[in-house]
């Protein structure tokens, strides 16, 4: 078979919804993870090595748990699953962090 | 030196703030956000919950396009026949106009202010407009308003002492560090902050936030949403599109995949007679093209000889 007939074994419908529980997923985390650095207190660039390191952790749990090790299954690009939202979470972690960090550390 | 520099940092860390900043400032500026966002989502779907009936020919109109894209999409799924005879009908049809909603109206343009439908379509988006901007000044004023002039909140990462003057907006104090921020910042950080937690609140195609509509209208001042499609176009784009999809069979090599599949034949031996035609075919051009540039050489040499 051609590239072209397996893209179009994909029902787009099914891709839409996967990458919306992507996308829940990565919400929550990033608003989770954001609130751990606020609380631990994490300043500077160490904040966002954390979201680095738990947003590749989340990742892998996707990975692991939600795709079964076979993304291709699920995605065009099995390569999404690493990548999609990552920046998108990153604002609502820099959100909750900044609140956490502030509400913890600056007001006593 | 050192005990000098260590000093100057803990004068800009001890910055006490009043806990009644946060209980009535930073919180309740991030709930009424919160708060907004769903407000607005409500409202979109208020406003655009009745006139979403479509007549059944004007669905029809766009579902026929579906349909052919699918066809040209899925259409190596069937065999030569099917897809010629659905290519035939659907093209067919699409140069007739056979599926649009007004037939007779087939070559005049469309007007947008006579179609009521037309009509409803540009009030919902002046309405959808109106449901973002108006909260979006609202809010922001409100923040200017009431909470400018002191420091709200300290960042945990640090920034650029560019950032100072539009984060420290209302407190004029040069010398502070640049991470104590005032609530327009939070302001800001809450506008792109809550847009996944508005996914997590109302699901993914909610109205909340404003960033995403705005982005959507900078497109739309390039195409405007409020005028109708003109259908007959599409169809006949469609119907080009149709035409020009060429078709292979899934099934038509199936005894060798199957074959190989099951281990009683090697990989890489298809001898697909297609290709032995263009091969051929190629060979021949090949050959043609050497030929008549072998020709226009001997004319330039018989020339060259002539001038010789």
């Amino acid at each position: 078979m051609t590239t072209q007939n397996q893209a179009s074994l994909y029902v787009s419908e099914k891709i839409v919804q996967n990458v919306k529980t992507i996308t829940f997923i990565r919400s929550s985390m990033s608003a989770i993870t954001g609130s751990a650095a606020g609380i631990l207190g994490l300043t500077g660039y160490y904040g966002f090595i954390f979201y680095g390191i738990t947003s590749l952790f989340t990742s892998f749990l996707i990975w692991a748990a939600k795709a079964q090790a076979k993304p291709s299954l699920y995605f065009r690009n099995g390569l999404d699953v690493w990548t999609e939202g990552i920046f998108g979470g990153l604002f609502s972690y820099v959100l909750f962090w900044t609140l956490l960090y502030g509400i913890v550390h600056v007001y006593d | 030196m050192s005990h000098q520099v260590l000093s100057t940092l803990a004068e800009s860390q001890s910055l006490y703030l009043d806990p009644a900043i946060r209980d009535w400032v930073l919180i309740p500026i991030m709930i009424v956000m919160v708060l907004v966002g769903v407000f607005r989502d409500q409202i979109t779907v208020l406003l655009s919950g009745g006139t979403k009936k479509a007549t059944l020919k004007a669905i029809r109109e766009s579902k026929v396009l579906m349909r052919g894209a699918a066809l040209r999409s899925y259409g190596n799924h069937i065999p030569p026949l099917s897809f010629l005879n659905r290519k035939n009908y659907l093209t067919n049809a699409y140069k007739k106009g056979d599926y649009l909603k007004n037939p007779a109206s087939m070559n005049q343009t469309v007007n947008p202010m006579t179609d009521p439908q037309g009509m409803e379509m540009m009030m919902e988006g002046m309405k959808k407009n109106i449901a973002m901007i108006i909260p979006q000044t609202i809010i922001m004023g409100w923040i200017n308003f009431f909470f400018s002039g002191f420091v709200l909140i300290k960042l945990p990462f640090p920034l650029t002492l560019r950032f100072k003057s539009m984060l420290q907006r209302g407190v004029e104090t040069p010398d502070m560090d640049v991470t104590w921020v005032s609530s327009l910042s939070w302001y800001f950080l809450n506008l792109f902050g809550l847009r996944s937690i508005f996914t997590l609140l109302l699901g993914e195609d909610n109205a909340a936030d404003g960033m995403r509509e705005m982005t959507a209208m900078s497109q739309m001042t390039a195409s405007p949403t409020g005028q109708p499609q003109d259908f007959h176009k599409l169809h006949l784009a469609e119907s080009e599109n149709l035409e020009l999809t060429p078709h292979s069979w899934e099934l038509n090599d199936i005894e060798h995949r199957l074959l190989t599949r099951y281990g009683k034949r090697e990989q890489q031996k298809i001898i697909d007679s297609t290709e032995n035609v263009i091969e051929s075919n190629e060979k021949n051009a090949i050959e043609a093209a050497s030929a008549s540039s072998y020709s226009e050489h001997k004319g330039k040499s018989r020339r060259k000889s002539g001038k010789h």
